[in-house]
């Protein structure tokens, strides 16, 4: 949304030249042939402005693309219990007398198969690429039935979800065919026991499509826990969280500490932060090369028309018709290379990548998705370039004197 | 030499061209010059040559996952091992997560033989009184100054993964090679031990310091050998290893920064190929002219060459020069956000990787305008005269 913001002064710029082009002022068909006159110079400044484009569109995609996987995985009406300063999942553990005190809250939402709550196991294991270049790790979520169920964005696309009292893990699509013995039919070794692959899920980009799922009875039993890591709890009333909340971190019984779901994956968009800081960077200078590009192009596209210049002021032109002109002969080149990034970077859509959460030292893999909303972003940041570009070429068209302009 | 000032002057000719030139080349360099130069920082985490002589033995299932403490008596015993160290990540928050530190809790008497390139700098009396207070710590030099600790201040560790508050009397500072090697704080590990049931006799990793460099793939084995069939297994692997993992973790950033270098580079040959053709353009006339007066063709052409070629040098030097002036910055505030980069260093062979990439630029992009220039019959250019 921020990024929005900075294309606020667009809007204003943009109804100036609108308005400068409807009232007769030079034909914007004079800039599109002029663009065609220099060739070599348009198509090599738009190329270079196309580059910069693209950069923008695909690193805003992969920050945002890393926000999303956590951002979209809460529920407002639902709450992750953890022990008091865990932060994380994977740090914090929940005695099984604990449980038995939350799941009896009247608070709690129900559905025919009893009480929406959900008390969790969430560890982490190295797992090998299906490259062979090594591995990583990754994260296991042992789930109560009811964990499936409060979590309505996972959806099973091939065979069936795991039997709570068997071996057998349900992994997401995503991670699939980026690691070994990943694919349905396939087992894994964990723990001392061999887990064979049952079902494939897809969560619709969110954290889930960084877990593996199992039973957590099976997990804690595999792990020799005997205590679960967290609770995800429904509430029946979502108005009723707050309360919720105060009262679970209130009960001196239970030294735990609950946060709204949305408030727990909110916080762990920390992960994406070193990308968006290197990405903001990256983006920051190489606007500022284009910008001296499109400059430069615009200035010899000046200097080399100015008896043109002269001719139009002697038809009758005004200096701000000029100035709105050449400004528009700039926002035409730097569109033409922005929609020409925005395309390019397009092709980037769908690739699979990942990162590490460096609160739980586990894999987050996430696609980078090009929606039309970003290539919009992309194209509005070359019309940004081109007024910043152009502004002063521009200026100074219209300031040339038209005698001077005329001798030449 | 001598035609240098010809080709300077006509560099000059269009003043604000030249400017705006070098300008977009030269930020377009220091973005390629710093990438690169992360990219290096980091790698150089990963290849580390004092650390050739240490490994780390870990828990095959995960990082997360505990050895008993006992399985350091037998690496202790093996012949080609000169200290092995307990060490487990404690992960403690001083005062506000932002605050962000690497602190471990380890076996005191053992920090600095195993660390010697790393922890220096601390006098015997400083050690001694690390050992005897087990509610003592070690800090680096840069850490102690970024929140104005002394010896004897009391540092509060909020566990976030384990439940439990440290309240710990620095004993020691030590200076390092790096500033991310000193952004860390050691406690002992008795003290975490007693404090939290499950650890008790556990530990997350050994750190094992091998006399010769050369025993350590062989010890490797044997180490993943022998506890292969314990109830909890082992995997080892050298320290250098173990950091690229974790520096693995942070993404493809390689190809990423790679593939961001190459696009910038091309994008940098258009907009000098393109002002080059401009300035060449320009002057059809006026090469005719020389020409005329006797120059050869190969010498205009070398002229023109030469102008292109000074002009994405001075664009390559003043990135080189902003990305020196800048790293101070980058290392402050990147280096936050990715401890590693705490020590940002523009790597020599980057600033040379770049001034030969303009140089390039330069030769590649003059040479098609000024050769076409050059090829132009005299009297077509004079005709516009």
């Amino acid at each position: 949304m921020t990024t929005w913001l900075l294309f606020l002064p667009l809007i204003p710029a943009l109804g100036w030249l609108a308005w400068a082009a409807l009232r007769h002022a030079v034909p914007l068909s004079y800039n599109w042939r002029s663009l065609w006159q220099r060739k070599v110079a348009t198509l090599s400044t738009a190329a270079a402005i196309a580059v910069v484009v693209a950069i923008f569109v695909v690193v805003r995609s992969l920050s945002q693309g890393i926000s999303h996987a956590f951002v979209s995985s809460g529920r407002s009406d639902q709450a992750v219990v953890l022990r008091a300063n865990a932060r994380v999942e994977l740090n914090s553990t929940l005695e099984r007398d604990q449980v038995r005190v939350l799941k009896a809250d009247p608070l709690l939402a129900r559905d025919a198969s009893g009480v929406l709550a959900s008390a969790e196991c969430y560890v982490i294991m190295m797992l090998d690429y299906a490259d062979g270049t090594g591995g990583t790790n990754v994260a296991v979520r042992g789930l109560e039935p009811a964990g499936i169920r409060m979590r309505d964005r996972v959806r099973l696309v091939q065979g069936r979800w795991f039997n709570p009292g068997l071996w057998e893990m349900v992994v997401p699509a995503r991670m699939a065919w980026r690691f070994q013995g990943l694919r349905l039919g396939q087992s894994i070794s964990f723990a001392g026991h061999r887990w064979p692959i049952v079902g494939v899920f897809d969560a619709e980009g969110s954290a889930f499509d960084s877990e593996l799922w199992t039973g957590v009875e099976q997990l804690m039993q595999a792990r020799k826990r005997d205590a679960y890591s967290t609770m995800l709890v429904r509430l029946a009333d979502p108005d009723r969280l707050p309360g919720f909340i105060r009262q679970v971190d209130a009960d001196k019984r239970l030294k735990l500490e609950a946060k709204a779901e949305t408030d727990y994956y909110g916080e762990q968009t920390e992960a994406g932060k070193p990308i968006q800081v290197l990405g903001n960077l990256i983006t920051a200078i190489l606007t500022l090369g284009a910008i001296f590009a499109a400059m430069n192009t615009m200035y010899s596209a000046v200097a080399g028309r100015t008896a043109e210049i002269g001719t139009l002021r002697a038809l009758g032109f005004r200096r701000v018709e000029i100035l709105a002109s050449f400004q528009w002969e700039a926002l035409m080149l730097c569109s033409m290379g922005g929609l020409a990034g925005a395309l390019l970077a397009q092709g980037f859509n769908g690739i699979q990548t990942s990162t590490v959460n460096f609160q739980t030292f586990s894999d987050v893999s996430f696609a980078f998705t090009i929606t039309p909303g970003l290539m919009a972003q992309g194209v509005a940041f070359s019309i940004l370039m081109g007024l910043a570009g152009g502004f002063l070429p521009a200026w100074r068209a219209s300031r040339i004197p038209v005698t001077e302009a005329m001798n030449s | 030499m001598k035609y240098l000032h010809l080709i300077w002057r006509s560099l000059l000719r269009s003043r604000r061209r030249t400017l705006l030139t070098v300008l977009s080349l030269g930020v377009s360099v220091f973005l390629v010059a710093t990438l690169q130069s992360i990219l290096g920082t980091l790698d150089g985490f990963a290849h580390n040559p004092d650390s050739a002589n240490r490994m780390v033995v870990r828990h095959k299932t995960s990082i997360t996952n505990v050895l008993p403490f006992r399985y350091g008596d037998w690496l202790r015993q093996q012949p080609e091992v000169e200290a092995v160290m307990g060490l487990q990540w404690f992960g403690g928050i001083y005062q506000d997560q932002r605050n962000f530190f690497a602190n471990f809790a380890v076996e005191p008497e053992y920090l600095v033989p195993m660390f010697k390139e790393e922890v220096r700098g601390v006098t015997e009396a400083q050690v001694r009184d690390f050992v005897r207070d087990r509610t003592g710590c070690v800090v680096g030099q840069a850490l102690a100054d970024k929140f104005g600790w002394k010896l004897g201040t009391v540092v509060p560790l909020q566990g976030t993964i384990f439940p439990f508050t440290p309240r710990l009397t620095i004993r020691a500072i030590f200076r390092g090679k790096r500033t991310a090697d000193e952004m860390a704080l050691y406690f002992p590990y008795k003290h975490l031990e007693e404090s939290i049931p499950r650890m008790k006799g556990k530990v997350g990793t050994f750190w094992v310091r091998v006399r010769s460099a050369d025993d350590v793939p062989r010890l490797i084995e044997r180490i993943d050998h022998h506890f292969s069939d314990a109830l909890e297994p082992t995997y080892s692997e050298t320290e250098n290893a173990f950091q690229l993992e974790f520096l693995k973790m942070l993404g493809d950033y390689a190809t990423m920064i790679h593939t961001i270098t190459a696009a910038v580079l091309a994008a940098i040959l258009i907009v000098t190929a393109s002002t080059m053709a401009m300035t060449i353009r320009e002057r059809t006339t006026e090469i005719a002219v020389f020409r005329a007066m006797g120059f050869t063709g190969r010498q205009v052409l070398g002229l023109l060459m030469a102008e292109g070629v000074l002009l994405s040098a001075m664009g390559g030097l003043a990135g080189i020069g902003l990305a020196l002036v800048t790293a101070g910055a980058v290392r402050g505030n990147i280096g936050t956000s990715i401890p590693w980069l705490s020590d940002f260093q523009l790597q020599p062979a980057t600033l040379l990787f770049c001034l030969q990439a303009t140089l390039a630029v330069g030769v590649l992009s003059t040479f098609i305008p000024a050769y076409q220039a050059v090829r132009r019959p005299i009297v077509e250019g004079l005709r516009s005269l």
